[in-house]
């Protein structure tokens, strides 16, 4: 099982301009975060809104440029290729945004939003055979053939997203990025869409990065999951082990939060805000475990139990 | 349960009109809330559950209309009332919270601002005596230092903060009802459940009557005493909560159940409900479910099941095994 993402010690600190006078402030965004994304796994990404979930995805991307630290995508530096490199690794990397509306341009059709990538990347250049693979990849992700000469706004939401995972694979990657890919979608279609992009993670063996806030759903697809909080992962583990045994405190509060049919809603989840000057540990200020070992210093990341790592602690004096 | 109920909506149907065709979104909807008792209506988009909360405070934008029924408030029509009587039950008899609370709160005045302005207009308060009941109101839904808050701006508050101070904008008249429009639809799981329970303890002080409108089952689940179930404009499903959960019966309620993730199941495939909803006021004959429906027969597709009701169970629906 060989890694074909590493993410190395990633730093990224946006720069906020304050308005008029005054001097700007650093906002770091990400803070030593590591993650290794294996060959035929998905990782899931979990954690609370401006956790920095989104802010990894587009590292990854190469969209957004790391403060400090290494991509490495099967063992290259990614930081170290030429334009030449860069297309080549568009070739083996692509991304499923959240929102199926606004990530399709609505002035082209199905065709031309699937032949795009393609074109790029000179592939299936004979018109024969091209159509053929547009129809077959259409049909991949569960759409008739005849839609190709469709326009973005005839199909429902979870058909858009059907598009976009099409977009997505036309290139046949190696590498899927997802971002929230069904929290945009009804209820009674999340659930397609979900066994769709299990169903492509078996046949095509990708590597996928899964983010989510849906612990449930992570449940489903996912082989291992990340914890993040306040730009740190603060556990990671095989999924189900995540989940039916979390040990950090943070976990366990995200757990109770999910609602579930027949459960009663949590009681007293601790409020907190999220606050970026904070020494030591940053759950600290809305841990009910908390003592003063844990403001004094970050805690780093450690293995607990086999392939169990949480950032703790309490757990590691237990240990 | 002999109570008389505080709201009545009777057979109500509302239409869009756009381009002189007339979309119906609302196709005869029909319930009754007693006081102290938690409705949750549930339903995907353009099921018309937000549509039918927007009708009872006459709320409905330009193009819809009630084209007919009734929405009995006490004993008293709302959509025959004239604008000045309506004042008189909107938002002090009735009051709503949305679903985006940062957009729901005008971002050039304070909170404080806000929050004064509807005492002073309805309960006729000087500003001192209102400046001081919002900040009690405002300690009651959790927020603390509150009368330092008053004066800040709703951007220095989060997103589950300004969900607090629209609960509080809410509660500021003591409403006999409350409509909760998808309140934590744009929240994390952690706020979520910390304003899921502040709700259900403010039902329970003061006795109002509460329709949470959500699209997510296991939330109504946790805080509702019946569930109604909206598809295409139409009520497919209504029981009591507990009931509704151990024995769905309509093919739609069972399928939502079923495709949910689990925590703690991993399964091959998750039982998916095949097909797309019906877009809001789109045209069909008979059930609006039965494109999507594995029970479905020929006469589901011709004609619309008649709403039928064992005991407090009402289901929409011919299949044999529903009733």
């Amino acid at each position: 099982m060989s890694a074909r993402v590493e993410l190395q010690h990633i730093y990224k600190t946006y720069f906020r301009h304050k308005w008029l006078l005054g001097k700007g402030e650093r906002v770091p965004v990400l803070k030593d975060v590591s993650l290794i994304i294996p060959q035929d796994r998905v990782v899931g990404l979990v954690g609370e809104s401006g956790c920095g979930k989104s802010t990894l995805c587009k590292v990854l991307l190469g969209i957004e440029k790391p403060t400090a630290g290494t991509v490495l995508v099967n063992g290259q530096d990614v930081s170290r290729l030429n334009s030449v490199g860069r297309k080549n690794l568009c070739r083996q990397m692509q991304v499923v945004y959240q929102d199926p509306y606004s990530s399709l341009d609505p002035r082209m059709t199905v065709r031309q939003i699937l032949a795009e990538p393609l074109d790029i990347h000179r592939l299936h250049t004979d018109p024969k055979k091209r159509e053929q693979f547009l129809k077959e990849l259409l049909t991949s992700v569960g759409l008739a053939a005849s839609y190709l000469d469709r326009y973005p706004h005839e199909f429902s939401g979870g058909q858009r997203q059907r598009i976009c995972i099409a977009r997505a694979l036309a290139l046949d990657p190696q590498i899927l990025v997802a971002d929230e890919p069904v929290s945009a979608l009804d209820v009674s279609v999340q659930a397609q869409i979900l066994n769709l992009l299990s169903d492509i993670k078996r046949t095509r063996q990708l590597s996928v990065l899964f983010v989510t806030h849906d612990l449930a759903v992570a449940r489903f697809l996912c082989d291992d999951i990340a914890v993040m909080y306040q730009g740190r992962i603060v556990e990671q583990a095989p999924a189900q082990e995540l989940l039916d045994r979390p040990l950090h405190p943070y976990t366990k509060l995200l757990l109770a939060a999910v609602p579930q049919v027949g459960k009663p809603v949590a009681e007293a989840v601790m409020a907190g805000k999220q606050n970026n000057n904070v020494t030591g540990c940053p759950f600290a200020p809305r841990c009910p475990q908390a003592s003063d070992a844990c403001r004094q210093d970050v805690p780093d990341l450690q293995e607990q139990t086999s392939a169990h790592y949480v950032a703790c602690v309490q757990l590691s004096k237990e240990k | 349960m002999a109570q008389t109920p505080v709201l009545q909506v009777k057979d109500l149907h509302v239409d869009f009109t756009a381009d002189k065709k007339v979309y119906p979104v609302l196709r005869g909807l029909s319930y009754s809330l007693e006081p102290g008792r938690v409705l949750a209506v549930v339903g995907e988009s353009g099921s018309g559950k937000t549509v039918h909360a927007l009708s009872i405070l006459n709320l409905l934008p330009p193009a819809a209309k009630v084209s007919s029924g009734e929405i009995l408030y006490n004993g008293q029509n709302l959509l025959t009332l004239s604008p000045r009587q309506l004042q008189t039950v909107r938002g002090q008899k009735i009051a709503m919270i949305f679903q985006d609370p940062s957009a729901s709160l005008n971002p050039v005045l304070t909170i404080g601002e806000q929050l004064t302005e509807t005492l002073i207009a309805h309960k006729r308060m000087t500003k001192v005596q209102a400046c001081g009941e919002a900040a009690a109101l405002l300690t009651r839904v959790g927020i603390s230092d509150a009368q330092k808050r008053l004066n800040e701006y709703p951007f220095q508050f989060s997103g589950g903060m300004c969900q607090r101070v629209m609960i509080a904008m809410a509660l500021a008249l003591s409403p006999d009802i409350l409509i909760a429009d998808e309140p934590t639809t744009a929240l994390d799981v952690t706020i979520q459940a910390q304003i899921i329970r502040l709700i259900k303890q403010l039902q329970q002080q003061t006795h109002m009557a509460v329709i949470f409108i959500t699209h997510n089952l296991a939330l109504a689940s946790q805080v509702a005493d019946e569930v109604l179930v909206l598809y295409g404009g139409l009520c497919m499903e209504h029981a009591p909560a507990a009931e509704l959960f151990a024995h769905a019966q309509h093919p739609y309620t069972q399928g939502l159940l079923a495709s949910l993730a689990s925590l703690h199941e991993r399964p091959e495939h998750l039982p998916a409900i095949a097909g797309q909803p019906p877009a809001a006021g789109e045209d069909f004959t008979g059930c609006p479910f039965a494109p999507r429906c594995v029970h479905a027969t020929e006469k589901c597709r011709q004609t619309l099941p008649p709403l039928t009701q064992t005991g407090e169970h009402r289901v929409r629906c011919f299949w044999e095994s529903a009733k």
